[in-house]
């Protein structure tokens, strides 16, 4: 995994902000709560999908991205450490891809941008509210086992939110 | 002394490069994340769509008003920060480098090339980018738009008055609003906004 050189990879190019070349934005947990707060609550259930279906679709374009760079990361267990370690290294959390297999997964996450940022603004939810972390898991255990958008469904079983020890997320093909 | 704006983006950069144990970026007193734009892009656009024409205006009005909510407070976190206090304060001669400060922030984050045009203190305030993430993802999804596209950066320019002049925080909020007179993703060769006080405040 040393060939993935986080520090060399995040750049600027003029005056856009890059990782591996692809531009990203700094946002802090203030903007990404209230955009989660004003999906949830104006548009409901479909604004979850908005929220899911986004990050879905962007970590599969990066992290397709990213592997085509590294193709020397080739196994499941340099494939499942390079997304945990971007995962981290863009101020999401911490993952761990506890049980992955094609069909199925058990993933725990102890530490998040979005439940700190959640509990720090709005205290306690009763609901799990962990929306960007289930789609970003859905686009990289798609792209690692090379499935199509959408292939897998992810729900979040607890959550940290809800004030549960870790957020729980089990995965299953749709 | 000048604002060195080279200086913020080089300080950011180095900054959001440093992680700590729990995976958060804690920086300039918020907690930061990288994502690609697309995502935001994704969110803002897909967002008006599912709203309809009929609620095109309040989808609008949400997206701004999240987006200054959102600077008021991260902005106020930024100057209030020990980052600040280090790195951009020694360069602060009058209130109004405090904004050039904060569009040099926005710059760093990846934001668009935002450039303070004209500052009158307490009244009106026009910042131009010639790229923003916004209007730039408008483009290139969509083509063409009909009506101006960058609603994070339009929430913000509001939410640099509004702490500036709006009064002691956290009472400011919405005391100024801006209007994005110019968007790429209309054509036109740059984003403009405008910020003035606001005729009407949502939460007063």
């Amino acid at each position: 995994m040393a060939i993935f050189d986080w520090q060399n990879e995040l750049n600027r190019d003029g005056h856009r902000v890059v990782i591996s070349g692809q531009p990203i934005a700094m946002h802090c947990h203030h903007y990404n709560i209230n955009l989660q707060k004003t999906l949830e609550e104006t548009l409901g259930t479909e604004g979850v999908q908005l929220l899911y279906r986004s990050a879905e679709e962007t970590n599969y374009n990066s992290l397709q991205h990213l592997f085509n760079q590294y193709y020397k990361i080739r196994t499941l267990k340099s494939k499942l450490e390079m997304a945990s370690l971007l995962y981290q290294n863009c101020g999401l959390g911490i993952i761990h891809f506890r049980k992955v297999r094609p069909s199925s997964a058990y993933i725990a996450s102890t530490s998040s941008h979005h439940v700190t940022g959640w509990l720090a603004k709005h205290g306690r939810r009763e609901t799990p509210g962990c929306h960007f972390t289930r789609g970003w898991i859905a686009g990289a255990l798609e792209v690692i086992y090379q499935r199509p958008l959408g292939f897998y469904m992810v729900e979040e079983r607890q959550c940290k939110m809800k004030r549960d020890e870790e957020c729980i997320f089990h995965v299953k093909e749709r | 002394m000048a604002i060195d704006v080279s200086k913020i983006i080089h300080a950011v950069m180095e900054g959001s490069k440093i992680r700590e144990s729990k995976g958060i970026i804690p920086l300039f007193g918020v907690y930061l994340s990288l994502f690609s734009v697309n995502y935001y892009d994704r969110l803002s656009f897909d967002f008006e769509i599912k709203m309809g024409q009929e609620r095109e205006a309040e989808a609008k009005t949400l997206l701004i008003e999240a987006a200054q909510e959102c600077g008021y407070a991260t902005f106020q976190g930024i100057r209030n920060s020990w980052e600040w206090e280090q790195i951009v304060a020694p360069m602060i001669e009058n209130k109004e480098d405090q904004i050039i400060g904060f569009a040099a922030v926005a710059v760093a984050f990846g934001w668009g090339d935002l450039a303070v045009e004209e500052l009158v203190p307490g009244e009106k305030l026009v910042i131009r980018a010639s790229d923003s993430y916004e209007a730039r993802g408008y483009l290139e999804q969509y083509g063409f738009a009909k009506s101006e596209k960058c609603y994070m950066l339009r929430g913000v320019a509001g939410a640099f008055m509004d702490l500036i002049y709006g009064g002691v925080y956290p009472e400011g909020r919405y005391v100024f609003s801006a209007a994005e007179t110019f968007c790429r993703a209309k054509g036109d060769p740059y984003c403009e906004f405008i910020a003035r006080k606001s005729s009407h405040r949502p939460d007063a």
